[in-house]
């Protein structure tokens, strides 16, 4: 009885840890594309607005993603209360934010190094430093997106196999 | 007087700011803060040069005073733009720019031309002039009374040298004209705020308190301005600062044609200075100004040193 109770637990964990993985993997897609759709409006804004780079902070408060809206809205309140330099609140505020987000570390550095490619004297050439990031971020959702269904079969194949073979080694 | 010390300390990136907590406890009598690479800090406090050391303290002589480093005044420059300076372009071109709260900053430093001698950019920034906007309610008052006739707006032309506070007094008598006062009621007015001085705008809203019917147009070319907005928000009362040419002229020959009354600025020591411009003499002949306001910095009440009527006699001379 006590060994069924135990080979159901273990089976259960590998399998429920196999669906962690998953879900890591997907929340990774989902911030990646959210982060593309973020900087695609930023190149836009910049582009065709010629807007400054705390007005596009405030623009973004209303993005459709709750958690980034929370970013941008701590960001924008920090800077017009302390009249801080908003590309250091973004910085800090992305840096925090992202290293608990299941992101690649270089994926993170672009997202919250973005305010080190401003600086250009006309929109155009500005507009395309913001789209190399938003292109290398492109780039890397749609691998994670192609390599997504492959790597779903295998974590779960790998977790369940884990599971017997546990059970196995402890029976 | 609506400065405040916070506004000047925001001018500078946080880093730095610590030094020039004195300078912005001035904010109400500071009228220019100059940077300029590798030269001591200079302020403009109340008229009076005077320069800022190491420390952040304002004195008198200029050995005494901190030089500004290359690197920091382009730390500044960024922190001024918003770290966007590509939204700034066209006004670094133009050589100033103007920040929130309708500061006014002036930069030179190396200027890039393309092949037909006109200026495409600006490069090596090293010299900045940040000119403190200060809103004086009431700066007007001296002078409404001389404005209204019959219950009427005159069209008026403020003369002064640069600094004199033309726009100051502009600001205030476009407020009480769009406001209304005991003289006469309140009508629309229509602002062209070239630079954002006079509405200090900012993301399209007034910073500035400019009336209650006052409508501004920010940040576009005078000419092109005055015609967008006769035609589009018939304006009573059209507002300009700082005309320059004879294409101003025509626009301003053009709104007063359809019946709006016209309240500019031009930069000149007297009314007879003034016009020793063809353009103004122009203007004068034509009778498109009812009133020309002389403003001096040292005449006293709000500065003003004469009012002429139609024909350049003297209603009023200090």
């Amino acid at each position: 009885m006590y060994k069924a109770i135990g080979i159901i637990c273990i089976l259960a964990g590998c399998f429920g840890w196999g669906n962690g993985k998953i879900k890591q993997e997907r929340d990774r897609i989902r911030h990646l594309r959210t982060m593309c759709r973020i900087l695609e409006r930023i190149r836009a804004e910049i582009g065709y607005g010629k807007h400054t780079f705390p007005e596009i902070c405030l623009m973004l408060t209303e993005i459709n993603s709750e958690c980034y809206q929370k970013c941008f809205r701590r960001i924008c309140e920090e800077s017009a209360k302390s009249g801080s330099a908003l590309p250091l609140l973004w910085k800090a505020e992305f840096e925090a934010f992202l290293k608990k987000q299941p992101i690649q570390a270089d994926e993170r550095e672009v997202f919250a190094g973005l305010p080190d490619r401003l600086g250009f004297q006309e929109e155009t050439g500005q507009a395309g430093s913001i789209g190399q990031a938003e292109a290398f971020l492109s780039q890397r959702t749609r691998q994670a997106e192609e390599n997504c269904e492959n790597r779903t079969k295998m974590i779960r194949s790998v977790s369940i196999l884990a599971g017997l073979l546990l059970t196995i080694w402890l029976l | 007087m609506q400065m405040c010390e916070e506004e000047i300390l925001r001018l500078f990136p946080e880093r730095i700011r610590g030094r020039w907590q004195d300078v912005a406890r001035q904010a109400e009598k500071l009228q220019e803060i100059r940077l300029r690479a590798g030269s001591p800090l200079t302020i403009l406090v109340d008229g009076r040069e005077r320069f800022v050391d190491a420390q952040g303290k304002i004195v008198d002589r200029q050995e005494a005073a901190a030089r500004q480093e290359g690197a920091e005044l382009e730390e500044i420059l960024k922190h001024l733009c918003q770290y966007s300076i590509y939204a700034f372009a066209d006004e670094i071109r133009q050589g100033f720019l103007t920040v929130q709260g309708g500061h006014r900053v002036g930069l030179a430093g190396q200027v890039l031309l393309n092949g037909e001698d006109r200026i495409v950019n600006m490069k090596y920034i090293r010299y900045l002039n940040i000119r403190i906007a200060h809103q004086v309610k009431g700066a007007a008052d001296p002078l409404i009374p001389l404005l209204y006739e019959r219950g009427r707006v005159m069209s008026t032309l403020l003369i002064s040298p640069p600094g004199g506070g033309k726009t100051t007094m502009l600001r205030d008598l476009i407020r009480q004209i769009s406001n209304g006062t005991a003289y006469g009621r309140g009508i629309n007015v229509s602002v062209v705020d070239e630079r954002s001085e006079i509405a200090g705008s900012f993301l399209g809203v007034a910073q500035n308190d400019v009336g209650i019917r006052t409508d501004v147009l920010d940040g576009c070319p005078k000419v092109e301005g005055m015609m967008r907005l006769i035609r589009t928000m018939s304006p009573q009362a059209l507002a300009v600062d700082e005309l320059g040419g004879i294409e101003d002229l025509r626009a301003l020959r053009m709104a007063n044609g359809c019946g709006c009354k016209l309240l500019a600025t031009i930069h000149g020591g007297s009314l007879e200075e003034v016009l020793y411009k063809n353009y103004m003499r122009y203007a004068m002949e034509e009778r498109l100004f009812e009133r020309y306001v002389v403003l001096d910095r040292g005449a006293g009440a709000w500065g003003i040193a004469g009012v002429f009527d139609r024909e350049g006699k003297p209603c009023i001379r200090r």
